[in-house]
């Protein structure tokens, strides 16, 4: 262990409960505060100094709260399939606890990508919902992650039900190519990409720099609220062990 | 502002699922370490109880 690579070594030691734990209640709000901060500079600069739409006027400014949140929604599901593959095939637990992690928040930037959709639908599309593609698929993706819950909380034993659960989620990561695309595939009311990561985007760039803030500030809130639950479901799973009872503040 | 009520609604849903979000999880990481203090407590106060039986 003293000759492995200090980056190695850290790895296999956040794999360690305690050392998890001390870890998530030590950054986790941090991460919480910065992303709070960031988000606050965004939504000032969305609400207060950018121009209105010429066409759409102020209604567009809910843009800034929607696509930070349905970019979130989408990259949650990735990550949790991804820390659900780890967890199935090396069978890591840490891993199992931060996929599970995920589907909370994943479902909570969802709820918040398909109401403000709906808000800013009424005035601009004159209805409040629609079987659009992109909005049917993105509904689609919030039951897949209530599916993600649902399994998780059936099965009493916390390993298999963790594994189930991974499954799901790595079957549903079919999901995300048919919401990036489904503006292109299919006759869609829904807008098609105005931003983009690569290439020209469609957009002003004197809109831009709010949308950069919301989007860096939900990061950095997913990852204060992944420490976070993850260490709940941790200390949850640990709870007959010394070290909880040592954090509960019990006198051994 | 233009459209001022959807706007505001749309922040006010941002903000309270973002609330719930931050507090859910302390609840959880209260109500886990509580349970761990009362289990304790009760191993403790059990321990105690079955000492003075024996010494009757």
């Amino acid at each position: 262990m003293s000759n492995m690579n200090p980056v190695v070594r850290w790895f296999h030691q956040l794999g360690s409960p305690p050392y998890f734990d001390r870890f998530a209640a030590r950054w986790a709000p941090w991460a919480f505060g910065l992303g709070l901060a960031t988000m606050a500079v965004g939504a000032y600069l969305a609400l207060f100094v950018v121009p209105a739409d010429y066409q759409q006027g102020d209604s567009f400014r809910i843009l800034y709260i929607h696509v930070p949140a349905a970019w979130m929604s989408m990259a949650m599901f990735a990550l949790m399939a991804l820390y659900g593959a780890i967890a199935l095939v090396w069978r890591i637990k840490l891993c199992e606890i931060l996929a599970m992690a995920c589907a909370p928040i994943g479902a909570a930037f969802t709820v918040i990508t398909l109401a403000t959709g709906s808000i800013w639908g009424k005035p601009m599309w004159g209805t409040w919902w629609d079987w659009d593609p992109r909005l049917t698929s993105q509904l689609v993706l919030l039951f897949l992650y209530f599916g993600v819950i649902g399994l998780y909380s059936a099965i009493e034993d916390r390993r298999a039900a963790a594994r189930a659960a991974s499954l799901l989620a790595i079957v549903g990561v079919v999901m995300l190519p048919i919401i990036r695309y489904s503006v292109v595939w299919w006759n869609s009311l829904h807008q098609g990409q105005t931003i983009r990561v690569f290439g020209e985007s469609s957009m002003d760039a004197s809109m831009l720099p709010p949308l950069i803030w919301m989007v860096v500030g939900t990061k950095l809130w997913a990852i204060g609220s992944l420490l976070a639950r993850a260490r709940a479901d941790n200390l949850q799973r640990e709870a007959g062990k010394d070290w909880v009872r040592r954090a509960a503040g019990v006198p051994q | 502002m233009s459209y001022a009520g959807y706007v505001t609604a749309a922040y006010a849903v941002f903000a309270a699922v973002l609330l719930w979000d931050f507090v859910a999880p302390r609840i959880r990481i209260a109500q886990v370490l509580r349970a761990v203090r009362l289990l304790a407590r009760r191993d403790t106060t059990r321990a105690q109880s079955d000492a003075q039986e024996l010494k009757r």
